[in-house]
């Protein structure tokens, strides 16, 4: 598998694409400053929200089973899942025993974690994802590069010649309100046949049990209102007390991700529909193990909201391929370690911890001090690559003692100045890849800082 | 099996117990005008048009000229059509659709509706053009006020519903009408 440093410099070679993904997440992220701003009081509602999962994570396994509990007396199905195997199990049952053949899904990050469509899939059940960007995705074979915006590395002429090898669109247009049209038919007809809906949770509530959904679309009322079963897939971390809990995370969630004041539908699921059946499947994997992890416990307070994607100087111009993990930037770099520290040692050092994640974060998780943490445990565990290690090792020498500090800044100094460039940018430079080095002053800061405090001091009394 | 590991790991591994905090208080002083209008700012801002009317007989005039062919609760045998076993093809027939809104929330234009409101759970979501009257003096403040008004334990399905049916999927390029209706008009009387 490819790093994150050799798929973002793929990702860079087409510099129009590159500049366009950043600006215009640039552009989300403004439209979520400007949101927070309008509600008064929004620091406190952060606040608010990040002590009520404190709360609810110190409480887990008793609002699960009262949330379990108030499904089953609304009339519907809980099932629980240990693991993605057992999870994708369960749902395969449930088809089969309604003799199902036809699914659509609404957007569930959790079904992308645990591999759901390809298993049901290969187990010959057509599965169609509702979602305009992730039915694009769908299309092209490939995974979300953006949680809330799934499709958000493609360019709309990319999006026109994949709908006119699929949807028999017309030749070279590619007006999204065409395209969307299109879609919209397509995928009406998709809502109308299909036997089972299957959606992700955004939050449960455990005093009534209720499954909310939020979307833009409709699409997971159009599946779940038109199909005969719906399937609600639920990680154990979505829970939430009561209806009150639920009023902060709503005013926090479509404001942090998009800039809206709310998204278009907030879907309350209590009770199956006259005649038909609602399952929840609980799942934990490996969530479970994640809290009792002091140091990354908090990442599980994540509403997926995706503003610290939006944010982050480094997933701007990388794009969310780059990550492999399924959830891609700041939190995913935090998450992917978790579920497999050799699999994804490179992605805490995918950051420039500036912060500004940890800034934006709808719950208050401190995710770039995460991400420092991870950098630590992953450097004393010795799983990174060998010219990484010895280069660190040699840095903190060279930092550690004043002489040798010294020394070897004047020795750099020089062999900027006069070595070729050959030599400078030799390939075991990996920092010089793609980065031009600065211009070698002839003296060290310190030197310099000496010389004109001598003579501000100087001049100063002279005055 | 699963549901007791997972219980017991959660068990072992969840931290001291920490007390749910007192709610930040959230209610409003705003007069029933101020909240109408900042209601109207956010329908603008999530792309849902509203018009303003007085007295009944004037809204219904106003639907029936605009409006002539759309089903309208309580009206025609519209819930006796579209009932809970209508066939979803039927539905898909839906053009314009009418009906009565809970309350609004003026924060973000979102309107609460309930299956109380409409006799399939599909009618909101597969019209092609949604209409909602609303009584102006059940706009509140926010969501606080909005999710403290309600109680969740009295219906099987509700929602909220803040403008057209949208998707900025391509390009970030907002298009109305990605799956719901394509356009939603807010009649406030």
């Amino acid at each position: 598998m490819r790093g994150h440093s050799e798929k973002a410099a793929q990702f860079l070679k087409d510099e129009n694409r590159a500049d366009w993904h950043d600006q215009t997440l640039w552009m989300v992220r403004q439209k979520r400053d400007v949101a927070a701003w309008s509600v008064p009081g929004w620091e406190d509602l952060r606040e608010e929200a990040s002590q009520i999962k404190d709360h609810v994570l110190s409480n887990l396994d008793n609002y699960l089973l009262q949330f379990e509990e108030k499904v089953i007396e609304n009339g519907g199905t809980v099932h629980w899942a240990s693991d993605a195997q057992e999870f994708n199990d369960l749902i395969l049952t449930i088809i089969q025993k309604n003799r199902a053949k036809k699914i659509v899904k609404s957007k569930s990050m959790l079904t992308e974690e645990c591999g759901l469509n390809p298993y049901l899939e290969k187990n010959g059940v057509e599965v169609v994802d509702t979602d305009l960007g992730e039915r694009i995705i769908q299309f092209r074979n490939e995974p979300p590069s953006h949680i809330v915006l799934p499709a958000i590395h493609l360019k709309k002429e990319e999006i026109g010649e994949l709908f006119e090898e699929k949807l028999k669109t017309a030749k070279g247009n590619s007006d999204p309100q065409y395209l969307t049209a299109v879609a919209r038919s397509h995928l009406r007809e998709k809502f109308l046949a299909a036997d089972v809906a299957i959606t992700g949770v955004n939050f449960a509530v455990a005093d009534t049990g209720t499954v909310v959904v939020c979307t833009n679309e409709g699409n997971a009322d159009m599946g779940v209102h038109a199909a005969k079963v719906q399937i609600h897939c639920l990680g154990i971390e979505k829970i939430i007390p009561g209806t009150k809990d639920l009023a902060v995370f709503i005013r926090l969630l479509a404001r942090s991700a998009t800039g809206q004041p709310i998204t278009t539908y907030t879907s309350h699921y209590r009770k199956p529909k006259p005649g038909g059946q609602m399952h929840v499947v609980i799942v934990d994997n490996g969530r479970s193990k994640l809290l009792g992890n002091e140091t990354y416990r908090n990442s599980l307070k994540c509403i997926r909201c995706g503003a610290c994607m939006n944010t982050c100087p480094v997933y701007r111009r990388s794009g969310g391929h780059s990550y492999n993990y399924v959830i891609p930037g700041p939190i995913g770099s935090i998450l992917g370690p978790d579920s497999d520290i050799n699999k994804f040692k490179d992605l805490p050092f995918v950051s420039t911890l500036c912060g500004s994640c940890t800034n934006v974060c709808p719950v208050k998780i401190n995710i770039h001090e995460l991400l420092y943490d991870w950098r630590q445990e992953i450097s004393e565990q010795k799983i990174l690559p060998l010219s990484k290690r010895y280069l660190m090792k040699i840095a903190g020498i060279v930092l550690a003692h004043n002489t040798v500090y010294n020394l070897s800044g004047k020795v750099a100094r020089w062999a900027i100045r006069n070595l070729s460039g050959k030599l400078i940018y030799h390939r075991i430079n990996v920092w010089g890849r793609e980065r031009e080095l600065p211009e070698a002053p002839r003296e060290s800061f310190k030197q310099w800082y000496r010389k004109n405090s001598l003579e501000r001091r100087s001049g100063n009394e002279q005055g | 099996m699963s549901r007791d590991s997972i219980l017991k790991t959660i068990r072992q591994n969840k931290p001291e117990f920490t007390p749910l905090q007192k709610y930040l208080e959230v209610t409003d002083p705003k007069s029933g005008r101020e909240l109408l209008e900042i209601f109207e700012k956010s329908l603008n801002q999530v792309g849902a048009q509203f018009i303003e009317l007085s007295l009944n007989e004037e809204i219904d005039t106003y639907l029936s000229i605009h409006f002539p062919e759309a089903h309208q609760i309580g009206k025609n045998g519209f819930w006796d059509q579209y009932g809970a076993d209508c066939s979803k093809e039927k539905l898909d027939q839906i053009d314009t659709i009418i009906l009565e809104g809970q309350l609004g929330v003026a924060e973000n234009g979102a309107i609460w509706l309930d299956e109380s409101d409409f006799p399939n759970r599909l009618v909101p979501f597969i019209a092609q053009t949604f209409i909602v009257r609303l009584d102006s003096g059940k706009i509140l403040s926010n969501m606080m006020e909005a999710y403290c008004r309600l109680n969740l334990e009295n219906t099987g399905f509700g929602v909220f519903i803040s403008g057209p049916s949208k998707t900025a999927d391509i390009e970030q390029s907002l298009v109305y009408g990605a799956h719901g209706p394509k356009s939603l008009l807010v009649v406030i009387y």
